[in-house]
């Protein structure tokens, strides 16, 4: 029997609005977890799915050594694909021509992921078969062959059985690689290449789903040998900076928006406990025990705690769904990715919510004895520290779930704590001296004023409360802001994204003037001449013990870092110990002028001959000190150069970036080719393909849909980003709107007393407008005192961004504070300063 | 203690302390008071004099700090809260001066929770009923916030009445109305009184209300004595 009526209580409670606050804030918080978690899982997984596509494998294992059985046995045990590919240098003979090469031989199910598209007699196809070499287009016309015809590859004769069109693993030869060979794996034997001491790069390509591949990665630990590299994704790139910039913005985020939710969530509960007291009172007085009370109030409970968490739930995985859609148009044939840890998150947080903050509430609500029927009071609205501290162990324990970082919980947790302690207090001192200050005022300023004193702790926790969500919301956009910011400069519109390289000096000056006459502006042209390091302060430096391949690359990647591409396929790898050359030649340039992407960290810019200003990781790699000289090697000739300074580099900047810039009297002699940058919208492609045919040497180097890719990828973060503040802001609200309802009841018997004494309407709203306006401009002013604080911590240590003051904050902040509040305040009490003061009476009366 | 069925209500020696900080407050003292089945009494007296909390007591809302209370054969003074939980939805229903119905269930509905809560059939048929008694049906699905106080309080009547109980107690029914209404609401509760038997016990400050009862009683500072009609001439009860 009491469940139809626990059933009809719960119905009409729905229906008057009153379990609506704590429906919202627990679905607001189960919302954001699996929202959040959802969406960085299946963000992260698409940029891995696409660098997989880079990398034509989701996980790449480099060696020197030869293949081993055993590790592709391994790796077919569990079920994952495997491909083979050995990288050589070697010199290819067509009749009379000939050119230094980079051979890339694969295995027949290569590529595991991307697409390889080959341009054969047959069609387009991509299909390396045994028996022929693809080229490069390049290359092709270089050596002046077709397809069909044979070349010499080492000892054996092969035949061009196409044009290479698309590789999903090309490496980006921005600056003067070896054109790109491809033939089948069978045929090296016979090339005789492979011999001992020659510089060979094997790679184990394997595909599949994440856990099999890191149990493969642990099972073959111990057939490794000290070379072998697990090739992995760059956090440092362009993209994958950025990515990690969100990531964190998202945790963030999703950790103050559960914190704020969590907050209304309480605040909501107790509300709810105590507009009901009377009710558990009048009921126990009709015959009700405690336990049937408890069975009626904890059933409604239950049942928001598992509705809410239903909607939040569902709506999360709707927005998952969402982005994965979003996902799949950017990828090719991205795959979904649903895991079930967003769903217990958001299970779990439902739980943990309901019980750690709605389950004393309720309890102390049933445990109201029969006997206040008769005490004509309401009830008691004491701070129940039990709750306090389940409150807070719940929020901290949210955090943890949610970040799986105990650390930065905790830390934020405190700050949180901290924060409302200071707040607490400032309320309180404030509050107090509010009362001199109103002697003088206007009447109903000066009755706002005596109000805001009267429910001093009351007025001091919502405040405080105000200002936390104020604060939160507030730190969140300005830090969205900043990261858009970043990411716009870092990728601006029209950045350059056609790079021309090997151009001699007079080409520079005719490719410079076409460009120009088509309407293209072109950046630097940076001349480059590729030299050697040979030793500091006269000792010599080791040639370091690595397969050239991976060197060559690796360091090519990290030197002149100018897409995600390039990243993709850096390795992990740095050569330890020791003073360790680079073991190839770098790609040198000379400047007058510091480029802009750069920063002087330690010492001068040029300002006399013969110096160096070397990029600071390298200088802490060769443990240079300003002052040390350097001997460079280019052609037979050697030099020395004095370190003038170190640089710092911005590698997230889409432009070309040098280790070692010279000073230009050292320079100016050699020869050098010129490389440039700039951007060719894609109408105006016909332009590039003249030039191309004008200048056949010059080689061109798109990265159009690298930066199309990144864009897109920072225009769904930034969705991401907006969503999610959206959230948060909710949040924020939705905790303004239980405060201010909490107080409703109060301020309705007020408004009635003070109406029959005789003030006028319009008086009393004024009144209370005043009341809330002030408040909020108080929460406004704190909150953004307390964000310029978090915001400059978080941005420096977190986010690695230079510190700013945020001007517009304390407009925004304050402003905010006094719109947001004032409005909220009017609409909450719209029904109570409305009425005529019959109604307003009879109301306060039955309360 | 031996009970014969017509001594509905039986106080001895009953006391009510609350400990305030520094020293206790005696509420009330050595209240000894016998209610027959189907008696109407009124307890009046000067506002904090202690009506309330006898009430209460006599109830089993609370429990005395001495003495002894029987409810319907049953002491109550040593019954847990639940045990005395249940007694009341058995033999007991209220008038409240603030009317207290739950302003979330309609009129039908405040006046069948109880009924329904202890569990019987024809819980509704018998509220409409009640609320025809009281004049409502036109207003059966109203919620509290739409009614006038008058109303409200003729539903907590219908409401008090449902389970039938042995005996309603009323706690200031018509203070919070003005006299013609309250008037209406004493008319139905002496009306239920005689109509079902039930045994009522009011506060009230008013003495004309206070006259068409019974029984007297005039509580002053904790003491109970009863006021004695001029006929009989009966003696002190307290
Ligand atoms: N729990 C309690 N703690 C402290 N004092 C109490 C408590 N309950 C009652 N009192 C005090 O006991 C006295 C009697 O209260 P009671 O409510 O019974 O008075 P009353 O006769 O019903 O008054 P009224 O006519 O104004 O309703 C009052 O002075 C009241 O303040
Ligand atoms: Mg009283």
């Amino acid at each position: 029997m009491w469940a139809k009526v626990a059933w009809r209580l719960f119905w009409r409670e729905l229906k008057n609005g009153e379990l609506w606050v704590i429906a919202f804030a627990l679905m607001l918080a189960v919302l954001t977890v699996v929202s959040l978690s959802g969406i960085t899982d299946s963000v992260r997984s698409a940029l891995m799915q696409r660098s997989s596509n880079f990398t034509a494998a989701d996980k790449v294992l480099r060696s020197s050594s030869p293949f081993q059985p055993e590790i592709l046995q391994q790796a077919e045990q569990l079920g994952l694909q495997t491909a083979q590919q050995i990288q050589f240098n070697t010199m290819l003979f067509a009749g009379d021509n000939m050119q230094l090469v980079n051979v890339k031989a694969v295995s027949s199910q290569y590529p595991l992921r991307g697409e390889l598209l080959l341009d054969t007699a047959a069609g387009q196809n991509s299909i390396v078969a045994p028996g022929s070499v693809y080229l490069e287009a390049r290359l092709a016309q270089i050596l002046a062959v077709r397809v069909g015809d044979l070349l010499d590859v080492g000892a054996a004769k092969l035949k061009v059985g196409g044009i290479i069109l698309e590789e999903p693993d090309a490496p980006l030869n921005l600056f003067g690689g070896q054109p790109r060979v491809m033939m089948h794996l069978s045929d090296v034997a016979a090339t005789e290449v492979i011999q001992p001491g020659s510089r060979i790069s094997y790679r184990y390509l394997f595909a599949g789903s994440e856990v099999k591949l890191k149990q493969l990665e642990t099972d073959i630990k111990p057939l490794l040998n000290a070379n072998d590299r697990w090739q992995q994704l760059d956090r440092q790139s362009a993209v994958g900076s950025a990515l990690d910039r969100a990531e964190r913005f998202l945790l963030l985020a999703g950790l103050l928006g559960i914190v704020l939710a969590a907050a209304a969530a309480a605040v909501a509960a107790n509300r709810y406990s105590q507009r009901h007291q009377m009710a558990v009172a009048v009921i126990k007085a009709l015959g009700v025990t405690a336990p049937l009370a408890r069975k009626i109030y904890f059933s409604h409970l239950a049942l928001v705690t598992g509705f809410a968490s239903l909607c939040g739930l569902l709506l999360g995985l709707l927005a998952n769904f969402a982005v994965q859609g979003i996902l799949g148009q950017w990828i090719e044939g991205y795959q979904a990715v649903f895991s079930s840890k967003s769903a217990w998150l958001g299970i779990s947080t439902a739980l943990i919510c309901s019980l750690l903050f709605s389950l004393r509430p309720v309890w102390r609500l049933t445990a109201v004895p029969a006997i206040e029927v008769l005490r004509q009071q309401n009830g008691d609205s004491r701070i129940d520290y039990w709750q306090l501290l389940s409150g807070s162990v719940a929020v901290l324990a949210l955090m943890w779930l949610f970040s799986g970082d105990i650390w930065l919980s905790g830390m934020l947790f405190l700050a949180c704590a901290g924060f409302g302690l200071c707040l607490l207090g400032f309320a309180a001192v404030l509050v107090r001296v509010a009362k001199p200050m109103a002697a003088g005022q206007s009447s109903a300023l000066k009755l706002a004023l005596a109000n805001l004193r009267r429910r001093l702790w009351q007025n001091s926790f919502q405040l405080m409360t105000f200002s936390l969500a104020l604060f939160l919301t507030l730190v969140l956009y300005f830090l969205r802001a900043e990261l858009l910011e970043q990411w716009k400069q870092q990728v601006p519109e029209n950045a350059p994204n056609q790079f021309l390289v090997n151009m001699t000096a007079t080409e520079k000056d005719q490719i410079a003037q076409q460009l120009q006459q088509a309407g293209l502006a072109t950046g630097t042209f940076y001349p480059m001449i590729s030299g050697r390091v040979l030793a500091v302060n006269g000792e010599m430096l080791q040639e370091p013990e690595q397969d050239d391949g991976a060197a060559s690359r690796s360091n090519q990647a990290s030197k002149q870092q100018s897409s995600e591409q390039s990243a993709a396929q850096q390795s992990t790898a740095e050569p330890a110990s020791g003073r360790q050359g680079f073991g190839r030649e770098l790609n040198l340039s000379w400047l007058s002028e510091l480029p802009a992407n750069n920063q002087i960290t330690a010492g001068q810019w040029f300002d006399g001959p013969a110096q160096v200003s070397v990029e600071q990781q390298q200088a802490e790699r060769l443990q240079l000190k300003l002052g040390d000289k350097l001997t460079f090697a280019i052609g037979g000739q050697q030099f020395d150069a004095t370190v003038s300074s170190f640089r710092k580099v911005d590698w997230n900047s889409l432009q070309p970036n040098f280790f070692m810039l010279l000073s230009p009297d050292l320079m100016e002699h050699f020869p050098a080719t010129y490389l440039t940058a700039f951007y060719l919208p894609e109408t105006q492609q016909s332009v590039l393909t003249a030039l191309l045919k004008q200048f056949p040497t010059v080689s061109v180097i798109s990265v159009a849909v690298i930066l199309q890719q990144v864009t897109s990828i920072i225009d769904q973060v930034s969705l991401a980003l907006t969503l999610i503040l959206i959230l948060v802001f909710a949040a924020a609200v939705l905790v303004l709107v239980a405060q201010v309802q909490a107080t409703v009841e109060q301020r309705e018997q007020e408004l009635a007393i003070l109406r029959t004494l005789g003030a006028r309407g319009r008086f009393l709203r004024q009144a209370v407008l005043y009341e809330f306006a002030a408040l909020g401009l108080l929460a406004g002013v704190f909150a953004t005192i307390l964000a310029e604080v978090l915001l400059a911590i978080v941005q420096m240590r977190m986010f690695q961004l230079p510190f700013n003051l945020h001007q517009s904050l304390w407009g925004l902040g304050p402003v905010t504070g006094v719109v947001l509040l004032t409005v909220l305040g009017a609409l909450l009490l719209r029904g109570i300063l409305q009425p005529t003061p019959a109604s307003l009476i009879r109301r306060a009366l039955h309360n | 203690m031996s009970v014969t069925p017509e001594l509905f209500i039986q106080t001895r020696q009953l006391c009510k302390q609350v400990a305030l900080p520094g020293n206790t407050l005696n509420i009330l003292t050595d209240i000894n008071l016998t209610i027959n089945r189907g008696d109407s009494v009124a307890i009046v007296g000067a506002s904090g004099s202690g009506k309330s909390t006898l009430l209460g007591l006599l109830a089993g809302l609370d429990v005395p700090s001495s003495g002894e209370v029987v409810l319907a054969g049953q002491r109550i003074d040593t019954l847990n809260d639940d045990a005395r939980a249940e007694l009341r939805a058995q033999h007991v229903g209220f008038v409240f001066q603030s009317f207290l119905l739950l302003p979330a269930l309609s009129a039908l509905e405040n006046v069948t929770l109880p009924a329904e809560l202890a569990g019987q059939r024809d819980a509704t048929a018998r509220g409409k009923q009640l609320l025809e008694l009281v004049g409502l049906s036109e207003r059966m699905h109203f919620f509290p916030a739409q009614l006038s106080g008058g109303e409200q309080q003729r539903v907590a009547i219908a409401r008090a009445f449902i389970t039938q109980p042995a005996i309603l107690f009323a706690d200031e029914p018509s203070a919070n109305l003005d006299s013609a209404t309250g008037r209406r609401v004493e008319d139905l509760l002496f009306e239920l009184n005689r109509s079902q038997g039930t045994t009522l016990v009011l506060v009230t400050h008013n003495p004309q209300l206070a006259a068409r009862c019974q029984r007297q009683f005039l509580m002053d500072a904790g003491r109970l004595t009863e006021a004695l009609p001029m006929a009989e001439g009966r003696s002190h009860v307290g």
